[in-house]
């Protein structure tokens, strides 16, 4: 208690202290939500990605940007090292249910058997495996370069869809590009899959997966700009290949000799721009949060120029009986750090119970990215020290003003 | 003071010119020369206005003069720095002010210890000293009183306690009993005499008291900045 009133120049001012706190406290907490919420949903996405099933992925401008899917999966599919390749084609259609309800629906069209290999041990338990949908090469409908072998019409559904409207194996759905049943075609439910939560994007839970072909076949997706047209490649090669970057590189590069404008990536690629993405993000939440930080310290240099105001003849005093300048000035600045350092570390405190009562209470998307939260103590530690560190600056302010009192005029 | 004693602070043709070449310039010194011998008893009297407390201020070390020389112990201090002269007014001067200037968010002890913290004496020696001197200046058991708790006339004691903390050669009191009752007047003012002895340190008080300025040895009048007498009692 001793100690405190002699540090805190603030003591006769309660309300200011609070106010001093109450800012600083403000300023701080919104970075520690937008840098924790932000760096744990990229470390979500981060570790899927290092945990996908697949290491390259094919990708090109434009919807559907991929043409001759089929074919080029069988060329990739000739490299060596290359365990599986899976097209995916991604479109928004509408589906019937028996008892005649139309929703739409995400519907993907993959190679059953190349797609499995492509997920991720937490994707793959999602599915039943091998997928149960005949045609598991897709090449009997799409035979030799056409769209004239048989159709299968099998078609797998979402557990949340396949719960909202009570769908089971056996019944006929019917699919059709537009909101109209007459254009539409009857696929027979052969099983269901899980549906992994996603932060960012949509969630697709109501879904349906179905052959390539059959789903190129349905959305028009077969020739005239989109031949055979897909959105992704994704590539799995085996095991000591992906954990040989140099072998993985030599891969890819043969992946890109095949497609002359596509986009070949390898997921430590997509792993590094995604840390690099997040760098800049989270450099651009500190770049935003700076300017309440900077109003925070200049009502704290504010607030320390009015106690020095109002203590002119205390400090007057003190330097008349020659208390040295530099006692006074570090009596001024350790009152200023210490507001700054109370408002800094409730202002993480209140960062980090909003980031709480966000994971707790709200909406979906927003509680699922609350959830996923990092709070990293070396960063936090950064910002109360940096905070405390720009406070001597606020300080100073009223430090020079309390050295430059005339001492006579003070005691006045 | 014999020609002989060197003096302890003295003030060469010293003026003190307040707005300089603005209209409102107030010449508060007017070339004034003065020697205070070490353990001297000095009033210092004259009407408002007159120059007294810029003499004392000046004395002290608070402000410096406009032209001449203030010499401490011989030595000019004119060209000192703030930092030195700051360290000079801590280590050799003590000031009692009119209206006490106690700290109010220290206690007496801690208003008392504030000189001799800032001089780093050791935490033992600063208490038995301020324990010693708030005794002498009869507050024994009052140290732990803040500043509104006390009396005016405690409050005085206090500051001339504070004054007398690193045991200074100078003593400054500026109006000391300008805010108490005659009761009061008189404790303070035996007290001050009792303690420029004990120290035998110099004291110079600012009065429009002729009683306070009664028990001095040495009269200084002033007038318009000037010093119009100065008279010694045999």
């Amino acid at each position: 208690m001793r100690g405190w009133r002699r540090a805190g120049a603030l003591r006769h001012s309660r309300l200011q202290f609070v106010l001093a706190v109450a800012a600083i406290a403000t300023a701080v907490a919104l970075p520690v939500v937008l840098v924790s919420v932000g760096g744990g949903v990229s470390a979500h996405e981060l570790s899927n990605l290092e945990n996908a099933g697949y290491q390259i992925v094919v990708s090109a401008p434009g919807v559907h940007g991929i043409t001759e899917a089929h074919y080029y999966t069988h060329k990739i599919l000739g490299i060596p090292g290359v365990t599986a390749a899976s097209p995916v084609l991604s479109v928004t259609i509408d589906a019937f249910t028996p008892k005649g309800a139309v929703t739409p629906v995400l519907a993907e069209g993959v190679i059953p058997d190349q797609f499995g290999p492509t997920l991720s041990p937490a994707e793959a338990g999602l599915f039943p495996l091998p997928l149960p949908l005949g045609d598991p090469t897709d090449l009997v409908h799409y035979a030799n370069g056409t769209y004239d072998g048989p159709a299968t019409y099998d078609v797998m559904v979402s557990s949340p869809y396949a719960d909202e409207y009570h769908i089971t194996t056996g019944e006929k759905l019917v699919l059709s590009p537009a909101a109209n049943r007459s254009l539409g075609t009857n696929y027979t439910v052969t099983g269901s899959f899980g549906v992994p939560p996603s932060v960012l994007g949509p969630t697709g839970a109501f879904a349906v997966l179905l052959p390539l072909s059959d789903l190129q076949t349905l959305t028009g997706l077969t020739g005239g700009n989109d031949p055979d047209a897909a959105d992704t490649i994704q590539i799995a090669v085996t095991g000591s290949i992906s954990t040989n970057p140099a072998a993985l590189a030599q891969v890819q590069s043969k992946v890109q000799g095949l497609f002359e404008y596509y986009g070949v990536s390898s997921l430590t690629q997509e792993a590094q721009q995604l840390q690099a993405a997040t760098g800049v993000l989270t450099g651009f939440y500190l770049a935003l949060s700076s300017v309440g930080i900077t109003i925070g310290l200049l009502f704290l240099a504010l607030v320390l120029l009015r106690r020095v105001e109002a203590d002119r003849r205390s400090i007057g005093i003190r330097r008349a009986l020659g208390i040295p300048s530099r006692t006074i000035a570090a009596e001024i600045l350790g009152g200023g750090a210490t507001l700054a350092l109370i408002g800094a570390v409730a202002g993480v405190a209140a960062g980090y119970l909003l980031v709480e009562a966000l994971a707790t209470w709200a909406s979906s998307a927003v509680q699922e990215a609350a959830r996923l939260a990092v709070f990293e103590p070396p960063l936090l530690t950064e910002l109360v020290g940096g905070i405390v560190g720009l406070s001597l600056l606020a300080g100073a302010v009223a430090t020079r003003s309390a050295l430059r009192l005339e001492i006579t005029e003070a005691l006045r | 003071m014999t020609p002989a004693e060197a003096p302890l602070i003295e003030l060469v043709a010293v003026t003190r010119t307040y707005g300089r070449g603005s209209p409102d310039e107030v010449r508060a010194l007017r070339g004034v020369d003065l020697r205070i011998a070490p353990g001297e008893f000095v009033s210092v009297a004259g009407p408002s206005g007159c120059g007294k407390t810029t003499l004392l201020n000046l004395l002290g070390l608070l402000d410096s003069p406009t032209s001449g020389e203030v010499r401490w112990n011989g030595e000019p201090v004119g060209q000192r720095t703030d930092r030195a002269r700051a360290r000079m007014r801590l280590e050799g001067v003590g000031f009692i002010f009119q209206r006490f200037y106690l700290l109010p968010t220290l206690t007496a002890r801690e208003n008392v210890e504030l000189p001799m913290r800032a001089l780093r004496v050791p935490h033992g020696e600063r208490t038995r000293r301020a324990g010693r001197l708030l005794e002498e200046v009869g507050l024994t058991g009052r140290g732990k009183a803040f500043p509104h708790q006390l009396s005016g006339g405690e409050e005085q004691r206090v500051a001339v306690a504070r004054a007398l903390a690193n045991e200074p050669g100078l003593l400054l009191a500026d109006e000391p009993t300008g805010e108490l009752d005659s009761g009061n007047t008189q404790a303070i003012l035996a007290l001050l005499e009792k303690v420029r002895r004990d120290h035998a340190a110099s004291l110079v008080v600012v009065t429009h008291n002729p009683e306070v300025a009664r028990r001095a040895r040495r009269h200084i009048t002033m007038r318009d900045g000037a010093v119009l007498e100065d008279v010694r009692e045999a």
